[in-house]
């Protein structure tokens, strides 16, 4: 790359994008396979070798992706002392790349939000497929639909894709589209860690969906020490998926947390600061501490398996107790990862279509604080059974109970927006109600397993199951839905087809009570989780439980049909469909590169509603200096 | 100061206000309907073989009974506005709701009320808690030290005799101390009917606790996923008199020598 080539091709960081990436990826992967099969040692004195050539390959693959798709342009060019000009800025953001800019990266903060969405999309239907699976296989008492190997492969992989899933769908579509809108910002604070926490992802699900052709993720998604120790190579698929995600959550949330709190707009005071921006950054904001013990746990974890190290090896000093703690310690406040971001996405739509104040601003703050400075003290509630310290549990039983408190103020604020409120019931407002519904239930079972000698019967039970899916899936995925309707208009420019989206999100709804109605009838009979057979005692719930689970099939392929067709055909939506005070709605559709040609300034909160001289949705436009 | 600025926002007009009526009978009715359904998970989980599982059904009920209130006031108050309070048609409601923005009253109440509940949730823990360590004397503990195998579960008896069964025997009314273990992977030792259960972690002996007060045959299940065959890690524990565990105790004695 002479200067001179440099002025005419503008450098080779144009030619890069997702199928170089791809291509590179291989490549290297391919290259560093070959070298550690001809290179490292093996032999029967040499147990780690398949380990240390699959972890090499992977490692290898993802190195060579991010290369190939330019993540490292940037750096590079700084280290050149070529550093990026504003014309190669412009280009890296996609000025005028209209489709192709979603296949390279790009860090425009829209085309990451869009790049999340459709990857959430692919991996709740990929997790969903398998949820499929597992329920066929349960469906009868001694079903011989796929073995026992398979099942628990299966189990394994359902929970990681959905746990990455859903971590990323309100942070990732709308933390990165939404929120730097909404504060009335022209981009996210890093833009090129924004793309880079994107491509990480994609160069993660790769190596995650080889799982199952290395044998599989056979010991559910706790992957607890020493089963993980045994477990066949695809626990290195997932050891690497971690290492790879923990980095990508990480810089994300940087990012996202720079951007709340230094690029707002100017008179956005942080009682004038949306809800959302609240929820969102404390949501990463948790995440901060808690993936780096994740990822800890699986460094330690592929150590063991692929150096002969031993930190979970009880006969050789470790401790398996050390795995849990280290991952409880991510898998508590995780989460609240994914349950806050969806929660206060509904304290945004409540307001908007309960043409009323967020009820007591104070609270839900409150709220949310509380929640997460008391998420990252509960963790060892996953371990009152585990015999680590039995002395604790009275302890975590506390600080388990105390988070009720702050969760209950949740729900006060909801109840107390839509109080007296002019409620205009659409799909986001839908959503809103199967959530109050759906989060009651995940809550009061909450506080049922949050009592030792109750949790001493029903860990590890299928009432577990059920518990934890009222709240990440009947609550904060269901809320994600609530969030794509809402906000479907701005990010797509078009109205979601509500007269055939809302009949769908309501069969998913039923499907779902359905469903886990069945499975807390075979946790209270003593139904173990995870197994691929059972007793004839839990025929019944079981087969009530497969039933709704198709149910719930039916009614998000119908729904995913309604997305894409709306998206590609919808009626084209205007600026501010709903009515809504934020930022975001002040924007054009299409929104211009930038956001904002001149930044806004802000003179009161999003939530002026109530006042009927205020409510012209022409006179609000007062409050934005545009 | 008028009297009607005075009585308004005061309790007596609030609860005259004919929105309040409506949602308080909602209320009323949706308490009482999970007050009902209060006794019914702890149905499901069929008959208490244990001390401990009389306090862990106890607690479901109990713990349903005090959320009933709230959880009532949650969806009373979403079903009235889905119909008292709800726009008509589908077009952008052209009038507002109501610009209230906060109530301290409100605020305050619900934090003292949860704070409260919350403190009888964990009162009543602790005691549950302290309940089920209660014992008689240790001398009269009999001891069991429980051995999880992929994918098996074994029982070595030591005080009572020096011999393995892979099928528990336990007499009745008397507290059973399990020592729990594993040779390879973590296993969760659980006797489903008599709700307690205690991990089993390789090189780490845990211990658990249950007094047996039912006559029968109950499940014992492993709840930790432990490999390939996880689902088929189950036996059963026989609850028996005490002159039959002698019985049961000489005869294994017997075939041991």
């Amino acid at each position: 790359m002479s200067s001179v080539a440099h002025k005419k091709s503008k450098g080779i960081m144009r030619k890069l994008n997702a199928f170089t990436g791809i291509a590179f990826g291989l490549l290297l992967g391919f290259t560093v396979n070959y070298l550690a099969r001809k290179y490292l040692a093996q032999g029967e004195d040499f147990p780690f070798y398949g380990d240390q050539v699959i972890i090499s390959t992977m490692l290898a693959w993802a190195l060579g992706f991010m290369i190939g798709v330019g993540a490292f342009v940037g750096p590079y060019r700084w280290l050149m002392n070529r550093d990026l000009s504003y014309e190669d800025q412009m280009w890296l953001a996609g000025k005028d790349a209209g489709t192709a800019r979603y296949f390279r990266f790009t860090t425009d903060h829209k085309v990451v939000g869009i790049q999340y969405l459709i990857m959430t999309m692919v991996l709740l239907g990929v997790g969903g497929t398998l949820a499929m699976m597992i329920r066929t296989q349960l469906s009868m008492p001694n079903n011989h639909f796929i073995n026992h190997s398979m099942y628990n492969s299966f189990v394994g992989l359902h929970g990681i894709i959905m746990i990455i899933a859903t971590i990323i769908m309100v942070t990732g579509p709308f933390g990165n589209f939404i929120l730097p809108i909404m504060i009335g910002a022209r981009d996210m604070a890093f833009p090129r860690l924004n793309a880079l926490s994107f491509w990480l992802i994609f160069a993660a699900v790769p190596i995650l969906l080889a799982a199952p052709f290395l044998g599989g993720i056979s010991t559910g998604w706790t992957a607890y020490a020493p089963l993980s120790t045994q477990a066949p190579p695809g626990m290195d698929a997932y050891i690497i998926t971690i290492i790879i995600f923990a980095v990508s959550s990480a810089v994300a949330g940087a990012n996202i947390t720079t951007t709340a709190v230094t690029m707002r707009a100017r008179g956005m005071t942080w009682d004038r600061t949306p809800i959302f921006v609240y929820g969102a950054v404390a949501s990463v904001g948790v995440a901060i501490p808690a993936f780096p013990m994740f990822m800890a746990s699986q460094i330690f974890s592929g150590l063991d398996r692929a150096m002969g190290a031993s930190f979970y090896d009880a006969t050789n000093g470790g401790s398996g107790w050390l795995y849990a703690n280290l991952f409880w310690l991510m898998g508590h406040p995780e989460v609240y990862v994914i349950l806050l971001p969806a929660l206060v996405a509904l304290l945004e739509i409540v307001p908007v279509f309960s043409r009323s104040p967020l009820f007591s601003f104070n609270a839900a703050v409150a709220g949310i604080v509380g929640i997460t400075g008391l998420s990252v003290l509960v963790w060892a509630h996953h371990m009152y059974a585990s015999g680590w310290a039995p002395n604790l549990n009275a302890p975590f039983m506390l600080t388990t109970e105390i988070i009720s408190i702050p969760t209950g103020l949740l729900f006060l604020v909801f109840i107390g927006t839509i109080w007296r409120g002019n409620i205009w019931v659409r799909l986001p407002m839908i959503a809103v109600y199967a959530v109050l519904w759906n989060f009651l239930i995940g809550g009061i079972t909450g506080i049922y397993l949050s009592d030792v000698p109750a949790d001493m019967a029903l860990h590890g039970s299928m009432y577990v199951t059920a518990h934890f899916h009222y709240t990440l899936m009947g609550a904060g995925l269901t809320g994600m839905i609530g969030a794509t309707a809402y906000w479907f208009p701005k990010m797509t420019g078009r109205m979601l087809n509500e007269k055939i989206a809302t009949p769908a999100f309501l069969i998913m709804q039923l499907g779902f009570q359905v469903t886990f109605f069945g499975m807390f009838l075979v946790g209270l009979q003593g139904q173990p989780r995870r197994v691929a057979m059972y007793d004839i005692l839990f025929a019944n719930g079981n087969k009530i439980s497969t039933m709704g689970a198709y149910t719930i099939f039916f009614g998000a392929l119908i729904m995913l049909v309604t997305i894409i067709d709306s998206w590609r055909h919808g009626e084209v939506a205007p600026a501010n469909p709903w009515g809504s005070q934020t930022l975001e709605w002040k924007v054009p559709n299409p929104i211009p590169l930038e956001n904002f040609l001149v930044p806004p300034v802000v003179t009161g909160d999003p939530y002026q509603f109530g006042k009927p001289d205020i409510y012209d949705l022409g006179a609000d436009k007062e409050k934005v200096e545009v | 100061m008028s009297t009607k600025e005075r009585t308004r926002g005061s309790i007596g007009e609030f609860i005259r206000r004919p929105y309040v009526r409506h949602i308080f009978v909602i209320w009323v009715f949706v308490t009482i309907a999970i007050a009902l359904f209060a006794p019914v998970q702890s149905r499901l989980m069929g008959n208490s073989a244990s001390l401990e599982m009389d306090v862990v059904k106890e607690t479901m009920t109990i713990f349903t009974f005090w959320s009933a209130p709230v959880a009532g006031l949650v969806i009373s108050i979403a079903l009235y506005s889905l119909f008292g309070w709800r726009s008509k048609g589908d077009a952008a409601p052209t009038e507002d709701g109501s610009p209230m923005r906060s109530n301290s009253k409100v605020v305050v109440g619900w934090l003292v009320g949860s704070s409260i509940l919350c403190v009888m949730l964990l009162v009543w823990g602790l005691a549950a808690m302290s309940e089920s360590h209660n014992g008689s004397d240790p001398a009269e503990v009999h001891t069991v030290n429980v051995v999880g195998n992929q994918w098996v579960w074994n029982f070595d008896y030591k005080d009572d005799g020096n011999f393995s069964t892979p099928v528990l025997y336990l007499p009745v009314d008397e507290p059973v101390m399990f020592n729990i273990t594993s040779v390879d992977v973590i296993h969760s030792f659980w006797i489903v009917e008599m709700g307690v259960k205690m991990d089993a972690n390789p090189h780490e002996t845990t211990h658990m606790r249950v007094t047996p007060t039912e006559l029968g045959v109950f499940n014992i299940r492993c709840a930790e996923l432990c490999g390939l065959n996880h689902s088929a890690m189950f036996t059963k524990v026989h609850v028996v008199s005490k002159s039959d565990y002698k019985a049961w105790v000489d005869s294994m004695k017997g075939s041991a020598q």
